[in-house]
């Protein structure tokens, strides 16, 4: 009986403690960061600069030993980058609203501390699909401002 | 109200409440699974399975409304088979919702769409969306299984078909729930294959329950014979007044066919001497005497036409 509770306990501390872990990222983003040393950067040509942003990226890439390679371009050749996975992630000004927000992930505005509205364009970063460890810690670097 | 048998009013009123506590319990589940839902195909999947487990709760409310009214002349046979005509409605419906689940679901895996749950912001921390996703899932398996269990024996009791199937879909429940669960689990370790498969495998067994429906209401449709509750075979009780009715009048063709949760039978070909029928129950033997609702017999043809 004790050894069912002690087994008990540590399963539910385990399960409690994988809560607080980032999911894995399909393509493995975050290990390609943290093995290269590099988090590429795509910037949408002309969009005003967030500095809320900056520094979630910044934090991010410091937290995993890496800098920040930043490639400028237009929103079609970078988001299809980012698609193909040669970029991972790319700043814009974006909204839900958009073609590409079934073919990418928006992620939250930084700093916002709430979603954009459905059509609302906000200063936010775009993701590659289905990279749920990464976009997490980006989301969680961008909250905690 | 009169032309139920007072032998089942009790059941009746306690299948009545029964799917009542269904609509309520199951509007918390949807309401959980919603307000967590994100972008996991199985969750949607699940979501979709759980709004289609209202349909055979508000076919029986509605179709326990028409049941016992009396005949019209219009309807000289009385509204027995609503439910049978309701419960074909909603058979097809959840086929055709259970081929678009399948559709989506193998298109989103041959796509290799990768699913994304992003973080979502509780109690001031970000916390990934799949955790509560998979809590809502847990939840969502408790209210069917405890209810579709308390459903069954009412339906033996009432031969009550539509109930059955309900209760059935309810008791399995778990599967979808866990399902989902391993979806999204799988979502967590990097396997984004895990959830379009987890939602072709609900999406499967929601056609299977539409497949199963379907097959159950036509065969009352088509004027089948009573068949069991829970197979495809004739009921036990109708081959037991099979025999017996076979035994007084041998010299007749007995057929027996089901309107509702009551027995119909025919005996056609019986001799001019056969006036006297014992009451209905009797017929019936040690099985519910309420269960045979009506009897026909017809006199032997003249062969004088030849």
């Amino acid at each position: 009986m004790r050894m069912i509770r002690t087994f008990a306990a540590t399963a539910l501390l385990t399960a409690l403690a994988g809560c607080a872990d980032p999911p894995r990222d399909p393509a493995q983003t975050t290990e390609r960061v943290r093995d290269s040393g590099i988090v590429r950067l795509g910037v949408i040509a002309g969009a005003p600069p967030d500095a809320r942003a900056d520094a979630a990226v910044a934090s991010v890439a410091r937290a995993l030993g890496a800098r920040v390679e930043r490639r400028e371009d237009h929103t079609e050749e970078l988001l299809e980058a980012l698609e193909l996975g040669e970029l991972d992630l790319v700043y814009g000004h974006f909204s839900d609203a958009s073609p590409w927000a079934t073919r990418v992930h928006f992620g939250d505005p930084p700093g916002w501390g709430r979603k954009a509205g459905a059509t609302e364009t906000a200063p936010r970063f775009a993701f590659r699909n289905g990279e749920n460890g990464w976009i997490m810690r980006l989301e969680r670097a961008g909250g905690a401002q | 109200m009169s032309r139920q048998p007072p032998e089942i009013a009790k059941d009746f009123r306690h299948a009545i409440r029964l799917e009542w506590w269904t609509l309520v319990w199951m509007s918390t589940v949807i309401a959980a699974m919603w307000l967590t839902m994100g972008g996991s195909k199985a969750m949607q999947s699940a979501l979709i399975e759980d709004v289609l487990s209202l349909v055979p709760a508000l076919t029986f409310l509605l179709a326990a409304r028409f049941e016992n009214r009396e005949p019209t002349a219009k309807f000289p046979f009385g509204f027995y088979r609503v439910n049978s005509l309701a419960f074909l409605v909603s058979a097809v419906a959840l086929g055709l919702v259970g081929a678009f689940l399948i559709y989506e679901s193998a298109t989103t895996l041959l796509a290799q769409e990768h699913p994304t749950l992003a973080p979502v912001e509780m109690f001031g921390y970000q916390l990934w969306s799949g955790w509560p996703m998979i809590a809502a899932l847990v939840y969502s398996v408790v209210p069917p299984v405890i209810i579709g269990r308390m459903k069954e024996p009412v339906a033996k009791r009432l031969h009550d078909k539509v109930l059955h199937t309900d209760a059935l879909m309810q008791k399995a429940d778990w599967q979808t729930g866990l399902a989902g669960i391993l979806g999204i689990t799988g979502i967590y370790f990097g396997y984004w294959w895990a959830d379009s498969a987890a939602a072709l495998f609900i999406a499967a067994s929601v056609m299977k329950d539409a497949l199963t429906n379907i097959r159950i209401a036509s065969a009352e449709l088509l004027d089948g014979a009573p068949r069991a509750l829970d197979r495809a075979d004739i009921a036990a009780d109708a081959q037991r007044l099979h025999a017996r009715l076979s035994a007084r009048w041998p010299e007749g063709e007995v057929r027996l066919r089901e309107s509702g949760r009551y027995i119909v039978a025919a005996v056609d070909g019986v001799g001019p001497d056969s006036a006297e029928v014992p009451p209905l129950e009797t017929l019936m033997g040690d099985d519910d005497g309420w269960r045979l609702s009506r009897l026909g017999l017809a006199p032997r043809q003249a062969a004088a036409d030849e």
